[in-house]
């Protein structure tokens, strides 16, 4: 990269005597343009301040999932002290629903009040497109932690699943695939059945494999449930990631759709041009001094502002 | 999986050199992007919205587009140094009141001295916090290929009507080629096809700009065994087959027989929501077209998987695109197997001389009267096997014999693209302005599993003769005398040197690297060989190829078509 800014800052120095601005109606420009500035800056704060606030919960809740991750290998790989690793997965991966179900909300707002945005300025300014465009990418954003939190927990579901499988043979019933399913969907109950067909075969010699199936049963349902509420979350916002998606993280398509910024001054100026035509004093006396007009115009510029 | 080659470097160099250098570190800052055509191509074609508004951009702006005050933030300019981009960037703070609080200017390319005068006598000066130059002038379109967004270059270079601003064309062409060794942080030795006056014309301003370039940034070039990197200037004309053929792999074969504008793809689906069309953007974010893009047909077996979508819609996304793929694929095939299966076999024929048994093609015009006569193919598709039927005869054939093809397949009013192409110095008419000139000769291949998919574009033959440094120098001149080629072997232990490969930017990579700029537009299939020949050298070589566009058949012929006539003044 070639840094050219010491260059121009010395020719503008030998330049700026040279230098004469614009005449410019200060009536007509100053006026509106300060109301505008302070409405669109304060908007924008706010937008910019919230959107910042999920962009941070968004990478918090990424590292939690992360954590999730690393901890459910630690479980899936050791063979010792496996309840207080389970405990650990499940309070990382319910603080992580929490976490998200707040958030989730946090967003519908910030969509919220960018639709609010579009309604009251128009679509196309500045502060809508910027409320629309954070809220647009943050969606995406959360998506994506969202699926990777989902597939971290079908994961450790499909570990849990084999466990149970492996443990069930060594206690020399096997237990096919569909038959799991039945069973953990019947929660407790399935349990019963479940060691009531295990208990008649050497349940004496094998009972840590008793043990063993029975803590991951429970695991596994506890898992299934998360993992539907979790179904329920990704439905409302499938659909929504369905009908954006990629494209509209594509800033040329993005850009296509913005269009040209028409000045709301413009309406205000066509309103004083009528109102100059039909000014009272210049109709019945041309040679009134200007400043008499001049002030017409302000109050009537003023007006059409509100 | 992050994209990797020119699309990363690029990309890194705008978000890090480019959008977080305006604040300091662990400052956030809030930002306005604002960015001219070209800024807007080339971030667009390797940075997300999410990426930058990561970054503190909240919003991208059009310089050209009439745009709102926002006096609480500072703007990034993005923008190529013309006249029209800087002066809509002096327009922004000619008031009293500044459209934005600072800004920070960032050109493509070099600034040249007058726009730069401007610049600093207005008020721009006064509020520039930053002013650059980041030396990027192209499209990094994929890993390994790039794209001087001009499609018109076709007509610039070729056209049979004189152009004034020929000079001035090329030494701008160069200009981007430049930027695209400097990112790449390349010097590398610059050869041209010996034959076009252009090549050379083109070659010789392309190692004037590298020159300057490398006065500025002195570290382009260095490196273990860069002093091998070359940068190959050839003309369209040498290989005018390889944009003309009906292609069977993925990519190639989607942009040909669909209608694909700009990357985004166009279909009805059922998915989650009722049926809709959905817009997809075919590039390399998307993992799964990554490993299909250059898969025969045939091999691309994409399962369908819709039914799973409906039950589990956390995996919407990944199947969302397997079903993007199934589309294509089905699209694809339809066309194909409506009018395009017999069409394949002949024009294979013709461009191998041979049949798949190999037994050499006897009578050609046999062949290809049938198909010029069935009134199902489209007048283009007729085209092109008339080129390929003058192509396989090598000397060109009689105006009488053209006329007569040209009236079986009724495409008359087509008919100027056929003898346009001899502007690219090929030998359509017998006798004629390109007599002599030839096709170059070229490898045996072994081992093409599909009949119908045997030929082998001519520029990947050059690739590995380059590799293996045995491309002609006599044919293949040098601009400059290269660095002497290291042909031993140091030996390189395992357990050294390596520790640097976790760490380093994307542009550096070890190796050497073969740079090819093709005038008047490169073909997919061209880009395909790019990638088989980088991946058969191991990675010891990268090979990138790029052109001022990236042809289909159809965009070919049109820009054909246009190089006898004057340019539309709306364009």
């Amino acid at each position: 990269m070639l840094e050219r800014l010491q260059t121009i800052s010395e020719d503008h120095e030998d330049e700026e005597s040279e230098f004469n601005g614009p005449e410019h109606d200060v009536d007509k420009v100053t006026l509106s343009q300060q109301a505008v500035i302070f409405e669109n800056s304060s908007a924008i704060d706010e937008v910019l301040k919230e959107a910042q606030f999920i962009r941070k919960e968004i990478s918090l809740l990424q590292l939690e999932v992360e954590r999730m991750c690393m901890q459910n290998e630690r479980f899936g790989t050791s063979v010792r002290r496996l309840t207080l690793l389970k405990k650990d997965c499940d309070s990382i991966a319910k603080g992580v629903q929490q976490r998200a179900e707040v958030l989730y909300v946090r967003l519908q707002d910030l969509g919220k009040m960018s639709n609010q945005l579009e309604e009251k300025e128009s679509p196309n300014s500045a502060v809508s497109r910027i409320a629309r465009t954070q809220y647009d990418t943050l969606t995406l954003a959360f998506h994506a932690v969202m699926s990777d939190y989902s597939k971290a927990e079908e994961k450790q579901k499909n570990t849990c699943r084999r466990r149970i499988q492996r443990q069930a043979s060594i206690m020399g019933t096997d237990i096919t695939d569909e038959q799991l399913d039945v069973l953990v969907d019947k929660g407790g109950e399935g349990w019963t059945e479940l060691s009531q067909s295990l208990q008649p075969q050497a349940a004496r010699t094998c009972r840590l494999a008793f043990c063993e199936i029975k803590n991951r049963h429970k695991e596994l349902v506890e898992l299934e449930a998360r993992l539907k509420e979790v179904h329920e979350l990704f439905l409302q916002m499938a659909v929504l990631v369905e009908e954006q998606g990629s494209i509209l993280n594509n800033i040329e398509v993005h850009m296509h759709r913005t269009q040209e910024h028409v000045d709301q001054i413009n309406d205000h100026i066509k309103k004083a041009i009528q109102y100059k035509k039909k000014n009272p004093f210049l109709q019945c006396c041309p040679c009134l001094p200007s400043a008499v007009s001049k002030a017409y115009k302000k109050y009537v510029s003023s007006n059409s502002l509100n | 999986m992050a994209p990797s080659g020119l699309k990363a470097v690029v990309g890194e160099k705008i978000l890090n050199g480019v959008i977080k250098s305006v604040k300091k570190d662990g400052e956030w800052k809030v930002t306005v992007l604002i960015v001219d055509h070209m800024g807007m191509r080339i971030l667009s074609s390797c940075c997300k919205m999410s990426d930058i508004l990561a970054m503190g951009v909240t919003i991208v702006e059009d310089i050209n587009k009439r745009r709102e005050r926002i006096c609480s933030l500072e703007a990034i300019y993005l923008i190529a140094p013309v006249q029209k981009s800087v002066r809509a960037l002096i327009n922004d703070f000619k008031d009293v009141g500044f459209t934005y609080k600072a800004a920070h200017i960032f050109f493509t390319e070099p600034c040249p001295d007058g726009l730069f005068t401007e610049i600093g006598r207005s008020r721009v000066a006064k509020v520039a916090k930053t002013l650059k130059e980041i030396n990027i002038a192209f499209l990094p379109c994929e890993s390994q290929v790039f794209s001087l967004d001009d499609p018109t270059s076709l007509y610039s270079f070729y056209s049979s009507k004189p152009n004034e601003e020929k000079d001035k064309m090329i030494e701008n062409l160069a200009e981007q080629i430049a930027t695209v060794c400097d990112t790449l942080k390349e010097y590398p030795a610059v050869r041209y096809r010996k034959g076009p006056e252009e090549n050379a014309r083109l070659a010789d301003e392309v190692y004037r700009r590298l020159t300057a370039h490398k006065a500025d940034n002195p570290s382009m070039g260095e490196g273990p065994d860069k002093a091998r990197t070359q940068l190959l200037i050839v003309d369209r004309g040498f290989d005018p087959i390889s944009p003309i053929l009906h292609e069977l792999t993925f990519q190639a074969m989607a942009y040909d027989l669909l209608d694909i504008k700009q990357d985004i793809y166009m279909y009805q689906t059922t998915g989650i929501g009722d049926s809709k069309e959905r817009e997809v953007l075919l590039n390399e974010d998307d993992d799964l077209w990554v490993q299909l893009r250059h898969m025969h047909i045939a091999d691309a077996n994409i399962k369908d998987l819709s039914q799973m979508l409906k039950k589990m819609p956390q995996y919407q996304k990944d199947l969302s695109m397997y079903s993007t793929h199934l589309h294509l694929a089905e699209a694809c095939m339809k066309k194909f197997k409506a009018s395009l299966d017999k069409l394949c076999e002949v024009e294979q024929d013709l461009v191998m001389g041979a049949t798949p048994d190999g037994e050499p093609l006897k009578d050609a015009m046999k062949s290809i009267v049938p198909v010029l006569l069935n009134n199902e193919l489209e007048p283009y598709d007729k085209i092109r096997i008339i080129l390929l039927y003058i192509f396989h005869k090598k000397k060109g054939i009689t105006e009488e014999n053209l006329a007569k093809l040209i009236q079986h397949a009724n495409i008359q009013a087509d008919s100027n693209i056929i003898t346009n192409l001899e502007n690219l110095g090929c030998n359509i008419i017998a006798g004629g302005s390109n007599a002599g000139k030839t096709l170059p000769e070229r490898k045996e291949r072994t081992g093409s599993t599909y009949d119908l998919s045997r030929w082998t574009p001519i520029i990947k033959d050059v690739m590995e003769n380059v590799i293996d440094d045995k491309l002609d120098k006599r044919q293949w001149p040098f601009i400059s005398d290269p660095a002497p080629i290291n042909t031993t072997q140091t030996a390189v232990s395992a357990r050294f040197g390596h520790w640097h490969k976790n760490k380093s930017p994307p542009e550096y990579r070890t190796g050497p690297r073969l740079i090819i700029f093709v005038i008047g537009g490169v073909a997919h299939s061209e880009m395909r060989s790019a990638y088989e020949v980088t991946q058969a050298t191991d990675g010891k070589w990268e090979v990138l190829i790029g052109s001022s566009h990236i042809l289909t058949p159809t965009s070919f012929l049109n820009d054909l078509k246009s190089l006898d006539q004057v340019p539309n003044p709306d364009c």
